[in-house]
């Protein structure tokens, strides 16, 4: 499929379905959000304020401060930028070298693809959230390496995906085709296979970025993705958990923004997945 | 069927052996020297040496791996850092904690998802199919630490019913039959203590039920309809049969099959959750384990662990296989039978 095709068919799933237009609209008014903080609020996220600590919700505090007297609104917002780019940052990282890899798994075959997959399969043994905390251990607690762990876990389901694509693909004619008339393996691979097969891979990318988000902020939870005092929702969540008894809005507006984001995406990704399986488009 | 067996436990080999590489792999992904990493700027180096030897890093990596696997035969996973004492002891001790916790949360997850999943059939496209499909995007949206957190307000702190972390009060040590404190508890005749259990299990493994169930509902919802449209609904229906019999014994029963399969894939990703829910709630698990392991980078915890987690993952699902095959004849032929 064609890119300016899928997204005129997601214009028109959006459009049939309020649910997908509401996630829609959560993330639109994120991503404002996170480009443009100065103009929702005018306190730094992370201004130290004492004096003003555990601020109830008001009118100078939108959600109220933190046990530093931080603005619970601001982090909020600042906070947003690393949930974002964790999101689409881990996914595009996951879909380039599952997508990559599988596809040449799957144009090769034999040997070297039965080889391979059973790298992928091993990869998938693991329950994801536990190789994901075992390798940002491993690889040392900062956003960067928790979103790099992520991605490794998240690249097979692309790999597996690809691959089916690919060995579907290569069996067509055309593809025969363009072998016995010399055209390069490389040239084949892009424009034969990759590109005719990159529509359910796209669908599963969509599907893909909530989980995304959910398993970094999981890793900020436990203290190995982005470090204090930067504002990540995961991480301020797990820090201001002790003080649930006297101010549950520093914990829970953090809580609440990964839930409200996380289930944006999956409502689109719903959407989009119910329209490209022709058994679900058909019930529904 | 024992042939479908032989070739799944041995189509599990390679996938095993490449498992343990992964894990042995994951010491030596410390940036630099891990023996000096972990022990900071004072350490000696009689100590690095030491530690070195008791990480399995001396000699070339092909014997490092070939000495990791010796151990690991002897149901050796080395010694923590920490505590110093054997990492499968260790894991032994916190493991009828965890599954308590699991497998309550299981039974919830069955108990919540199946109904409602064939709610959710029975009512196709409508509004309460709606409600549903959202309800179960919501919980698999849900950060486990959020419900954690919602809950132990409600519960814990707003309306003071439940209690919010431990395992059982302190003054209710049961003697240790079984390991499962509800269990002992009812076992040794100390129904109080049983009953404190049970109350310190049931916040917990509610968090830890919540993904599942919200998968199974989702899961139920879409083989039952797919049941429903069969031909021998509609005969049955003709036939004059109850509605509920209809549901119940002809559809439910043909789709619980591949419902069933994925609980068992995701009993062990549902056990990855109990790092953050026993992390929340203090359970004395093997999450909890393995996340003060991480704050005090222990790796050989860490690998235990990981390793752990992996293996219960791989038994489910030949697990999974199995019942599958004992269930549906035509995979327990295999194909061309």
């Amino acid at each position: 499929m064609r890119l300016s095709a899928l997204l005129g068919s997601m214009r028109g799933l959006v459009r049939g379905n309020p649910l997908a237009l509401a996630g829609a609209l959560i993330l639109v008014a994120l991503c404002a959000g996170m480009a443009w903080p100065g103009l929702l609020t005018a306190h730094q996220p992370l201004t130290i304020d004492i004096v003003h600590k555990f601020a109830p919700p008001s009118s100078p505090h939108l959600l109220g401060t933190d046990a530093f007297g931080r603005d619970v609104f601001a982090r909020l917002l600042f906070g947003a930028r690393s949930t974002l780019l964790i999101g689409f940052g881990v996914v595009a990282l996951a879909f380039v070298a599952g997508t990559a890899y599988g596809t040449v798994s799957g144009y090769v075959g034999g040997w070297l693809d039965n080889a391979m997959m059973r790298f992928v399969d091993a990869m998938l043994a693991f329950p994801s959230l536990v190789l994901a905390i075992a390798l940002s251990a491993a690889f040392g607690p900062s956003l960067r390496n928790a979103m790099l762990a992520v991605a490794i876990v998240l690249a097979p389901q692309f790999a597996r995906l690809a691959r089916a694509q690919a060995m579907g693909i290569s069996a067509q004619l055309y593809v025969t085709a363009a072998i016995a008339i010399g055209v390069p393996h490389r040239r084949i691979l892009l424009q034969y296979v990759l590109r005719n097969g990159i529509g359910p891979l796209l669908v599963q990318a969509t599907l893909a970025v909530g989980g995304a988000i959910l398993q970094t902020a999981s890793l900020g939870f436990l203290g190995l993705a982005a470090q204090p005092p930067w504002p990540e929702w995961g991480s301020d969540l797990a820090s201001s958990l002790s003080t649930i008894d006297d101010a549950p809005w520093v914990p829970l507006a953090p809580g609440l923004a990964i839930f409200a984001t996380v289930m944006a995406c999956n409502l689109i990704g719903d959407a989009l997945a119910k329209g490209f399986d022709p058994r679900q488009r058909q019930s529904s | 069927m024992s042939r479908l067996l032989v070739v799944r436990f041995l189509s599990m080999l390679p996938v095993l052996g490449l498992v343990l590489v992964i894990v042995f792999s994951m010491a030596r992904l410390i940036p630099g020297d891990p023996a000096v990493t972990l022990l900071g700027p004072g350490a000696t180096d009689v100590q690095i040496a030491a530690l070195r030897t008791q990480l399995n890093l001396d000699g070339s990596l092909p014997a490092q791996f070939v000495s990791y696997l010796r151990q690991l035969a002897q149901g050796d996973l080395g010694v923590s850092l920490k505590s110093g004492r054997p990492v499968a002891q260790e894991i032994l001790q916190r493991l009828p904690a965890t599954l308590e916790l699991s497998l309550l949360a299981t039974f919830i997850a069955l108990l919540v998802g199946i109904p409602l999943g064939v709610w959710a059939a029975v009512r196709q496209e409508r509004a309460a199919d709606h409600a549903l499909r959202v309800l179960s995007l919501a919980g698999v949206s849900m950060p486990a630490f959020l419900i954690a957190l919602i809950l132990q307000l409600l519960f814990g702190i707003a309306l003071g019913w439940l209690p919010v972390s431990g395992r059982l009060s302190p003054f209710d040590i049961t003697d240790t039959v079984t390991g499962f404190a509800v269990l002992d508890g009812l076992l040794t005749g100390d129904y109080a203590a049983a009953w404190d259990a049970l109350r310190h299990l049931l916040l917990p493994s509610l968090v830890l039920a919540a993904f599942l169930s919200a998968v199974l509902l989702r899961f139920v919802r879409n083989s039952m309809s797919e049941v429903l449209g069969q031909d021998y609904i509609r005969t049955a229906r003709a036939k004059g049969m109850g509605e509920g019999r209809v549901l119940f014994v002809h559809g439910l029963r043909n789709a619980l099959v591949p419902a069933l399969t994925i609980v068992g894939l995701n009993f062990a990703q549902m056990l990855g959750g109990a790092i953050l829910t026993e992390t929340v709630f203090s359970w004395p698990g093997i999450g909890r384990y393995m996340f003060d392991a991480i704050r005090n980078r222990d790796y050989p915890v860490i690998q235990g662990t990981t390793l752990l987690f992996a293996l219960i993952f791989m038994l489910t699902s030949l697990l999974v296989d199995v019942l599958h095959a004992l269930a549906d004849p035509r995979i327990r032929r295999g194909p061309g039978a």
